[in-house]
């Protein structure tokens, strides 16, 4: 005959301790033995507890007591028969199970014998449908899954054939074996709340036990603690890290010890990568709470030790039996990839909850997974934006046909490019600089983000600087479809506005002659237009987000923060009165890249000529400072690649067009104003000649085509209306796409025509020859001769080729002069000491890339000092007859550039975290402060606020 | 106001008022195409420089520095000898640069002359330190090689000439040599092996071990030698080949002397044998689509023209002469063919015999030629000339002498432009006469007797300075002795002089990196 006896633990429960007391006394099957355990509760539940089983049925416990301490406690006063079929009902005090839960648990008991641990099915306490558990399981990452969706109802369709075979049940109206409970010696004491079930249905399942869920039996619980509906007083830490702890410590100590292994890793990578998000999702108290529930466990190996060693019977054995019901290990891609869906569909990016799935639904979700890819396809090539996207890298692959595949990249202003992503971030970080003859500027901020890039593209600079620079079109065309989605509705008009952008002169030009900080400024570009507009309406987001990409951009072209500040000035004049909060975010939006970039703005500053300059070599041939009128009207800035001046007319045909449209009058004109802005700017710039290089007005230009072609392109939708009138209408209407359409197709067609090469060359020669890179020992340099038009230009490499950044390092001022005038010395062959000058400077060799002037040749095989070591065709090579001394680093480090690094970097986080998207403000720290992880209530909440975003 | 912005070409108006307003703007700040002009270079005085005088046992070497040269300087005079290091063992690279090492050590001692205290001397070097003197020294038989090394004023156009001068023997004749500067690729020409002794004089002055490879085209082509004609130069050694060794059977030969590294001071002298004259090649022009060779002295005799076309082409070379009185091209020889590889020899006694000349040669392809120029009398004496480039910045010839029957003459062409030089004799000692001024009109060859300064008859240098505007000058000096044997004759091609250097301008540019 079985016996049954109920523990009811009570902690501040009165609210809900009545109704459960009430429910234990209906229950159809009676109870042997009811004991009350009370701890320490100030709201009077011993009270209701000793008036409902009598005073000396309750036992009164500290506060600090745990739930499994409190039924030890119990079961330790209570003998236990060991011929009597004993079983312990363990109850909550927020926790009503209904009339015949005991009798249901104890008739699924008959029916499977082996069934150690039987629970009910767990119901919401206040809304009496919606299904809180059928059994728990875990996955091997430690995240609970109930496998039930957020907020569903019972409509009876988990309760399949009566009995279900789960990993665990809940201890609210956990049915046990007392035999059992005394052979697994119970609940651990380690694991005051949370996960204390789980570890104890573990231990049954693996010493072969079998732990049910009986969905006839069911029970309404309030989850009270989880929920931080009452206070926890068993421990001082917050609820949600006190939950992922012990969800690791209970996976860690049940786990073989191979399996253990694989956990660790996982689930530190995991912690990390969860950390990494919430911090993104701008949650920094759940990424703390994320690390401080590892370290706890990492930091305690003792407890960890103890604990499995607790453990060790039967836990190899039983772990197949356990591992059938664990989480499939594909759940956790399945959640990833739950999450940047709805990270890309507008919603907050970590759902702190996690979704829940059932463990065995896997099929279902595959048939699922394939129908909506088919799906996914069809969408994505019939969506104009991918069409145009394809359609530009068709006409920039037919157009770099040279450029696309073989040796170093350079020519131009782009440095052959050498080296990855770690020789940039060293460049960056060093504060003594040994290239050529040594240098002790800061690297400008440009090689850092550079660094960045590379990185992302596995440490290949090559790479990153062919996407960014060669990609450049089809990247601008991208980037202004997807920015104008907001401003211009009228989807052909946006094909054609992107298309036309990305094909712009300024496009063809800066990919010609090699000048990525064009191509980059010229990708951003209709991003920062799209964010002013936002920026205009008062988001204090977009002012980050605009000002850490206005960062970007002045790094590489400071001309452009120029440019924008104007404008900004203008805004603010302008809006500032009209919205609030427009200042502020304007101010923050200008504000960021002073902030991010200010040391080297200040040496800008101090020579503002290197404004109207950019990143990369500065060479003469690259720009024409006697460009005309038309040339500038028609947005084309000179120099290698452009294309002939009329290509662009349609643009600005249309744009002047535009003009006589009535509607959008407001925004016509602000984008002819922009444009003539740019245009005055652009004629300035390119007048004008900074240290022997006339400036490249392509930045105002891509300026002015920007407003210019949003004039054009928002009263497009006018000419279906056009079109639909008469017949002079229409034909004026086709007049007007024919000529709009031209633009984008003659520019393709000429480009395409003309090839995207020269000066910029694929298999450009490795500056740096191979027998000077064996033979130098560590720190000597290689002095590159090289006559051109009756100009002896050098430079010094040291054991390698320049890096991207190193050219806009300055020497000392004394040292090049002392030098190039040893470099004259000896081109002119005039003897004397000039080599020994140059073996100061630690110069062991002279190369002279060919084809090799002559004279030169004749006059470095004449100087005693030097050794040829080959001449050919291809260049000659010079060893200085005697070794040069490494020229030694100067002692001790640049502290305030470090200090400044480190600053930057924190600078940068913080305006990143800043500026990405993530929950809003207010309702989410509320949220968070509330919930704990898996709670299904902030669950709901997450799925409402995805659905109003 | 208000009716221009609510008109619908109201905006229309402005905005194309405003492009109107930006064309005048970008119009009127356009700037005036510059012309684009390279940077010329600079003349700066040399600062160092190395002769080595390639055997000047039993000749008379003459040290010269014109002058003009301001400042602290000097030059020495001393044996090239080889100094015996510890480990140093063939041609190890390793070797060679300890050797250089410790001469640097040594260098720094000497302080003031780097480059003569290079090599290791077996006596004291002899100290020259005034420029605009001459000096001369008659050297004892078997000594070797001389290096000649100015520094700071000393420097600006130093230069050093061997001469020998026998009455009888097998070496009967003048034979003289200027000192040259050792370099890594030397051209000769003139008669090979089976016609006269031909031996070559190697010498590595330097610190640096040289490996030096010898390649001869003969009439028949290149000789290619089945021994290998590459050798090894310690620091400091010398070395004669004889150049039947190496190809026993050309009757004419083109010789080119190159370093794969280091660099090799070299020289080549022709004996005839008995009777038949003896004198050294002069180091010819690199190989070039035209040649000039001037230096001819209007004395009768034999004159043998050689060219040789050292690619892989046959060509046509097209000879003329400048003369006295114009250039021509000469009877029957208007053109003569080469073949690829080889060198061909062609007598132009009838067409420039007696007169004073230049020959200009122009091909096709890069050729390489020189001349022999064979004395009057029953014991002949025999001279050389060849190819040699313009001398823009000046020439200078340290030894000339002038006696009853011995004369210095010199050769002066101008066979494209009109030409002006300034010319000065440097005497012995005493002070120098005024300098002269000398016209060559366009395309002529001007022959001047030179008369020495008093009191330095047997001996005085000339410094040739062309004028400003000038067109290229070439030329050359003779020494014309006439014995009752016959004539003895020796002629030295001008080179242009070290006294300039030309500085190119320089710029520290990173994009030297970029093609």
């Amino acid at each position: 005959m079985q016996s049954v006896t109920a523990i009811v633990v009570a902690h501040d429960g009165a609210r809900w301790l009545k109704e459960t007391l009430a429910a234990l006394r209906r229950q159809t099957r009676p109870l042997d033995r009811v004991v009350g355990v009370d701890n320490g509760s100030r709201d009077g539940s011993g009270q209701l507890l000793a008036e409902a089983f009598g005073g000396a049925n309750v036992l009164t416990m500290p506060r600090s007591t745990g739930f499994g301490e409190a039924v030890h406690e119990v079961l330790g006063r209570l003998p236990h028969d060991p011929r009597a079929d004993e079983w312990v009902w363990l109850l909550h005090d927020d926790c009503a199970p209904d009339a015949r839960a005991l009798q249901t648990l104890l008739w699924a008991a008959e029916h499977a014998p082996e069934a150690a641990i039987l629970g009910p099915k767990l119901l919401d306490w206040l809304d009496r449908r919606v299904l809180l558990e059928m059994g728990v399981t875990v996955s091997r990452s430690g995240m609970r899954e109930t496998g039930l969706e957020p907020r569903e109802y019972d409509q009876g369709q988990h309760d399949g054939e009566g009995l279900l075979d789960v990993l665990s049940v809940s201890t609210a109206g956990m049915l046990i074996r007392r035999d059992v409970w005394d052979q697994l010696s119970g609940l651990d004491p380690e694991l005051p709340l949370f996960r204390d079930d789980l570890d104890l249905c573990w231990r049954a399942r693996a010493m072969g036990h079998r732990v049910l869920n009986v969905p006839e039996a069911v029970a309404w619980h309030a989850e009270a603690a989880a929920r931080r509906r009452r206070r926890l007083a068993v421990s001082d830490e917050h609820p949600r890290r006190l939950d992922r702890r012990n969800a690791l410590l209970v996976i860690m100590a049940n786990l073989p010890f191979g399996a253990l292994i694989r956990s660790v890793f996982r689930n530190i990578l995991g912690s990390l990568l969860r950390t990494v998000l919430f911090l993104v999702a701008k949650q920094p108290a759940n990424a703390l709470d994320e690390v401080v529930a590892l370290g706890s466990i990492i930091g305690r190996p003792g407890r960890l030790r103890r604990a499995r060693r607790r453990r060790r019977q039967g836990r190899k054995q039983g772990y197949p039996a356990v591992a059938r019901l664990l989480t499939p290990p594909g759940a956790a891609f399945r959640r990833l990839a739950d999450m940047v869906q709805s990270f890309v569909a507008g919603a907050g990016p970590v759902d702190s909850a996690g979704r829940h799935h059932a463990a065995a639904e896997t099929d279902e979700d595959d048939g699922e997974d394939l129908l909506s890819d088919s799906g996914l396809m069809q969408r994505l090539f019939t969506s104009p934006g991918v069409l145009l996207c394809l359609a530009l890298l068709a006409v920039t692959v037919a157009a770099e046909r040279s450029l696309v595949y073989g040796g170093l990249l350079g020519g131009g202003s782009l440095v052959p490019i050498t080296g990855g992503a770690s020789d940039l971030w060293r460049l960056y970080t060093e504060s003594h600089h040994v290239t050529g003859l040594g240098s002790d500027t800061w690297a400008p901020p440009y090689v850092a983000l550079l660094a960045l890039v590379s990185t992302v593209f596995l440490g290949k600079t090559w790479l990153a600087v062919s996407v960014l620079l060669l990609g450049c079109v089809p990247l601008a065309g991208i980037s202004a479809y997807v920015a104008t989605k907001k401003m211009i509705s009228y989807t052909p008009a946006r094909v054609w506005l992107a298309a036309t952008y990305a094909l712009l002169p300024v496009a063809t030009g800066a990919i010609a002659s090699g000048r990525l900080g064009t191509a980059i400024v010229f990708v951003l570009l209709p991003v920062y237009a799209s964010l002013a507009t936002r920026i205009v309406a008062g988001s204090r987001r977009a002012a980050w987000g605009f000002g850490l990409l206005l960062a970007v951009g002045t790094a590489f072209v400071p001309l452009l923060y120029v440019l924008v500040a104007v404008l900004g000035g203008l805004a603010a004049v302008s809006f500032a009165g009209v919205r609030r909060g427009v200042g502020v975010a304007l101010a923050i939006g200008l504000g960021t890249p002073l902030v991010l970039l200010f040391p080297w703005l200040a040496g800008l500053v101090r020579d503002p000529g290197r404004i109207l300059l950019e990143s990369g070599l500065h060479d003469i041939a690259l720009s024409d400072p006697g460009l005309g009128g038309e040339n500038l009207l028609m947005l084309s800035p000179g120099g290698p690649g452009a294309p002939p001046v009329w290509v662009t007319a349609g643009l600005v045909a249309v744009a002047l067009a535009a003009l006589l449209v009535r509607r959008h009058q407001m925004v016509v004109a602000i984008g002819w104003g922009v444009m003539v802005f740019g245009v005055l700017v652009a004629i300035v710039v390119g007048r004008l000649t900074v240290h022997g290089v006339p400036a490249w007005p392509g930045v105002p230009l891509a300026f002015a085509a920007t407003g210019l072609l949003v004039a054009a392109a928002r009263p497009a939708r006018w000419i279906g209306e056009f079109a639909a009138g008469g017949m002079l209408r229409r034909a004026a209407a086709a007049l007007i796409v024919v000529v709009a359409f031209a633009t984008p197709l003659a520019a393709a067609a000429m480009w395409i025509k003309s090839g995207a090469e020269d000066p910029l060359r694929r298999g450009v020669r490795d500056p740096m020859p191979l027998l000077a890179a064996v033979g130098s020992a560590k720190g000597q340099g290689t002095l590159v001769l090289r006559p051109r038009d009756g100009v002896v230009t050098y430079t010094v490499l040291r054991g390698s080729a320049p890096l991207i950044g190193e050219s806009d390092l300055a020497a000392a001022e004394d040292a090049s002069q002392r030098f190039g005038t040893a470099v004259a010395g000896l081109a002119s062959g005039r003897g004397g000491t000039y080599a020994r000058t140059l073996a100061q400077y630690g110069v062991q060799f002279v190369s002279v890339p060919g084809p090799v002037d002559a004279t030169l040749h004749r006059t470095l095989d004449s100087e005693p000092a030097l050794v040829r070591m080959s001449l050919s065709a291809g260049g000659g090579l010079w060893k200085l007859a005697q070794p040069a001394p490494a020229p030694p680093p100067p002692p001790g480090g640049d502290s305030a550039h470090r200090i400044w690094l480190w600053a930057q970097a924190t600078l940068l986080l913080v305006v990143v975290i800043l500026a990405s998207p993530g929950a809003r403000a207010a309702e989410a720290e509320e949220q968070y402060a509330d919930v704990p992880l898996e709670e299904p209530r902030g669950r709901r909440r997450a799925g409402e606020d995805r659905v109003r975003v | 106001m208000k009716s221009l912005i609510e008109n619908r070409f109201g905006l229309l108006v402005l905005v194309l008022v405003a492009l109107g307003a930006l064309y005048g703007v970008a119009y009127a700040s356009r700037p005036a195409p510059a012309a684009h002009t390279p940077p010329k270079p600079v003349r700066a005085l040399m600062e160092s420089l190395t002769t080595v005088c390639p055997s000047p046992g039993g000749s008379r070497v003459s040290v010269v520095t014109p002058p003009g040269a301001q400042g602290q300087g000097s030059a020495t005079v001393g044996e090239v000898t080889r100094v015996p290091a510890a480990g140093e063992d063939g041609s190890d690279g390793d070797a060679a640069k300890k050797d250089a090492q410790k001469k640097d050590a040594k260098k720094g001692a000497a302080e003031g002359n780097d480059e003569a205290a290079k090599p290791g001397k077996a006596a004291e070097p002899e100290r020259l330190d005034q420029p605009g003197v001459l000096w001369q020294r008659d050297m004892k038989t078997g000594t070797a090689p001389l290096a000649v090394a100015g520094s700071g004023s000393m420097a600006a156009g130093l230069e050093a000439t061997q001469t020998a001068r026998l009455d009888a023997g097998t070496q009967r004749g003048l034979a003289s040599v200027r000192c040259v500067e050792p370099g890594s690729d030397a051209w000769f020409i003139g008669p090979g092996p089976a016609a006269a002794a031909m031996t070559l004089y190697l010498t590595n002055a330097d610190s640096a071990p040289a490996n030096v490879e010898v390649m001869i085209y003969a009439g028949e082509g290149p000789v290619l030698s089945d021994r290998g004609s590459g050798m090894v130069l310690q620091p400091g050694e010398h070395r004669t080949v004889k150049l039947s060794d190496l190809a026993p059977s050309p009757l004419v030969m083109a010789v080119n002397v190159s370093t794969s590294g280091g660099r090799v001071a070299a020289g080549i002298k022709a004996v005839f044998g008995r009777d038949k004259g003896v004198d050294w090649l002069p180091a010819a022009a690199p190989p070039a689509k035209q040649v000039v060779i001037p230096g001819v002295p209007g004395v009768a005799g034999l004159r043998e023209l050689y060219v040789t076309a050292p690619g892989e082409q046959d060509t046509v070379v097209q000879v003329k002469a400048v003369l006295k009185d114009g250039s021509y091209a000469l009877k029957n020889k208007e053109t003569v063919d080469v073949l690829a590889g080889s060198t061909s020899t062609f007598d132009l006694s009838t067409g420039i015999g007696g007169q004073p000349a230049a020959l200009v040669l122009t091909a096709d392809v890069p050729i390489v030629a020189g001349m022999k120029i064979t004395g009057t009398g029953l014991s002949q004496d025999v001279a050389f000339t060849a190819g040699a480039s313009p001398i823009d910045l000046g020439s200078v010839v340290a030894d000339n002498r002038v006696a009853r029957k011995l004369a210095s003459r010199l050769v002066l062409s101008a066979p494209f432009a009109e030409a002006t030089l300034k010319l000065q004799l440097v005497p012995k000692k005493g002070a120098a006469p005024e300098p002269v001024e000398v016209k060559v009109p366009a395309a002529r060859t001007k022959e001047i007797k030179l008369t020495a300064p008093p009191g330095s008859e047997s001996g005085f240098s000339v410094v040739l300075q062309p004028q400003p505007g000038s067109g290229p000058v070439y030329g050359g000096r003779a020494l014309v002795e006439d014995t009752p044997g016959g004539q003895l004759i020796t002629v030295q091609p001008l080179a242009p002089a070290s006294i300039w250097a030309l500085v190119p301008p320089t710029a520290d540019s990173p994009s030297a990196v970029l093609p």
